[in-house]
């Protein structure tokens, strides 16, 4: 017999929905796992190999870094379709820097990311200033920088200059099959998704355990309540706005380094739809107050691994996105629908 | 518990909160006019009126959410603005709010300690001490003989009697100079209700704190309070003691009319009863 108040889960089912609403991550683990498994057997042993493991996780390291900051604003429930733009001009007004003015790659990467952070700012201050849906905002600033980009050199890809250690620290690297896998070269293929690994497990770390986590928490769950208990929910928003606009940029700093060329065409608005997919996927509410940095990681891996691994079992490359858009579908559903069930069993 | 239990106050307490002349308008809507309200050390004050009143209003300018057009605020004894909530708390004002202010996607606990979170450092990182809060907030929901099952489920999984209860003792836990409470019964049963009713009572026999009392039923009004402000279309129409009005006399006002002028003469005649009424309203 049920007792009134809170029930404990006491089925399998329930605890089942307990676990997979508190931990969004662990289901779409699961579901990681199974498409990796898919593909390396429909790639006869290939999908896992450490050669093309690198161009997967060099793709998870791409959507991820974008994605996780994604998660942190969409927490506090707000969106930034602008990542794209600064994905492209960051490393541009990088490259322009560094051959024009003979800036080392190192430091004009700073300025880069710290031009992310400027457009954060922008954007954060326009949405709660001014009260602009951040949807709105950020498409405007979306088509605004897109727009600056191409005009600089008439939308023409420019070369980037190559400084070692820099461009190998970020990933120039492919693995290729006479690497060992503890070898520098080998070891610098990863890079990518390694960078991404830290700044998400640090991310993990601020929105968990920091008082900046609960806050952002705290305004996407309920933004008046929040501001009555004194959470200062606009800062909180521009913050999460920087971090997105820094982190969207350094995306982009490191492409331009895998490449050595800056496209003013890299980014765009499939990158943006890219990585929030990725968020989603990794199980983000986008009416905000939940989402983890974590699962922006493994959703990033979904996304990629559905890139690269329907071309490597031989599917039109065109395909992959009938795949990508069932699975934004499924995630959302399933995000919303344990949530549902929990709150109805109360469990 | 009954009222005798409770000494009066002295009549010469000191004010601990002055808010004169405040006015405030939302666009076209006049929510306050000139409204002056005190509030003596360790009282307990109920502001009672109708909905539209302005009672929410007002309370929300003295914890910082609103800013008033006019008007002044002088809180033990300096004129202060409170920039924000988060300014009113640090100056040691809680309120509870009609919506209470919880935050679903967090436990009970991060619930009980946000916005004066404890920390602890690790490796040089300034992170939140979980364990701590979880401890204290765990130990004070039981000594407050607030039942809930466990300080780590979300409190959108509480009851409303329970997520009152947890906005109540979250704001008495850092021993506020002034509580304020807006409709802190409204979602209670009857004996959930009578254990709020309880804390307040406890409060008010240590006189070390003065709470606002946003309350609807005039019958806990005299159960608890030393004092009445009535309040009627942003204005105050009546400010007198409880043991020198009756609930009757307060449901006269209420059934006067919904006029303004009706509510005034209604007041009037209530407060030529009283004596020692301040004449100053």
């Amino acid at each position: 017999m049920r007792k009134v108040g809170i029930q404990l889960p006491n089925t399998a089912f329930e605890r089942t929905l307990v676990i997979l609403s508190r931990y969004k991550e662990a289901s779409i683990a699961v579901v990681a796992l199974v498409l990796a498994i898919y593909f390396q057997v429909g790639s006869n042993g290939e999908f896992l190999s450490s050669q093309e493991l690198s161009v997967v996780l060099r793709d998870t390291g791409r959507f991820g870094l974008i994605a996780v900051a994604q998660v942190m604003l969409m927490i506090t429930g707000e969106i930034d379709l602008s990542v794209g733009s600064t994905f492209s001009l960051a490393p541009y007004v990088m490259v322009l820097m560094s051959i024009g003015w003979g800036v080392p790659l190192a430091v004009s990467a700073v300025a880069g990311v710290l031009l992310g952070v400027l457009i954060g700012l922008v954007n954060g201050i326009i949405t709660v200033k001014f009260r602009v849906p951040s949807l709105i905002t950020t498409v405007g600033t979306f088509f605004l920088l897109q727009g600056v980009v191409v005009s600089i050199y008439n939308s023409q890809p420019i070369v980037a200059p190559v400084q070692e250690p820099f461009n190998e620290i970020f990933g120039e690297n492919l693995y290729s099959p006479t690497d060992s896998l503890w070898s520098w070269h080998g070891l610098t293929a990863f890079t990518p998704f390694l960078w991404t690994l830290l700044v998400v497990a640090a991310m993990a770390l601020v929105l968990n355990r920091t008082t900046f986590g609960l806050h952002t928490i705290a305004t996407g769950s309920n933004i008046v309540g929040a501001r009555e208990i004194g959470v200062r929910t606009d800062r909180i928003k521009v913050y999460n706005f920087m971090i997105a606009g820094a982190f969207a940029a350094a995306a982009g700093v490191v492409n331009t380094v895998q490449f050595a060329s800056a496209d003013p065409l890299a980014g765009g608005p499939f990158l943006t739809l890219q990585a929030i997919a990725a968020a989603v996927i990794g199980g983000t509410s986008l009416l905000g107050g939940s989402g983890t940095a974590i699962g922006s990681l493994l959703g990033a891996f979904v996304v990629a691994t559905l890139n690269n691994g329907l071309v490597m079992i031989g599917a039109q490359a065109t395909v992959s996105d009938i795949y990508l858009g069932t699975a934004i579908v499924l995630a959302m559903i399933l995000n919303v629908q344990v949530d549902r069930m929990r709150a109805r069993r109360r469990v | 518990m009954s009222q005798k239990d409770i000494p009066a106050l002295k009549p010469d307490t000191p004010f601990i909160l002055e808010m004169n002349r405040i006015s405030k308008t939302f666009g076209a809507v006049t929510a306050l006019v000139d409204v002056s309200i005190k509030l003596r050390q360790g009282e307990v004050l109920a502001l009672v009126g109708d909905n539209g009143a302005g009672k929410s209003t007002l309370i929300k300018i003295l914890s910082g959410f609103h800013h008033p057009d006019s008007g002044t605020i002088v809180y033990q004894g300096k004129e202060v603005r409170f920039r924000s909530p988060r300014d009113a708390r640090a100056q040691g004002i809680e309120t509870v709010y009609q919506d209470l202010a919880l935050i679903n996607d967090l436990s009970i606990y991060h619930n009980m300690f946000i916005g004066r979170e404890y920390h602890k450092r690790i490796l040089g990182l300034k992170l939140l001490d979980n364990r701590k809060m979880r401890d204290l907030a765990q130990t004070y929901l039981n000594s407050l003989g607030i039942q809930i099952p466990s300080v780590n489920s979300t409190v959108d999984l509480l009851s409303g009697g329970q997520r009152q209860s947890v906005a109540v003792a979250r704001s008495i836990y850092s021993s506020p100079t002034i509580l304020v409470l807006d409709e802190p019964l409204a979602a209670l049963g009857v004996r959930e209700g009578a254990h709020v009713l309880g804390l307040i009572q406890n409060l008010r026999r240590q006189r070390s704190v003065s709470i606002i009392l946003i309350v609807h039923n005039y019958n806990q009004v005299f159960e608890v309070c030393d004092r009445i402000n009535f309040l009627h279309s942003g204005e105050i129409v009546l400010d007198a003691s409880t043991s020198e009005t009756s609930e009757e006399q307060l449901i006269r006002i209420v059934k006067s009319g919904l006029g303004r002028q009706a509510i005034a003469a209604a007041a009037a005649d209530v407060r030529a009863n009283i004596p020692s009424t301040s004449t100053n309203i």
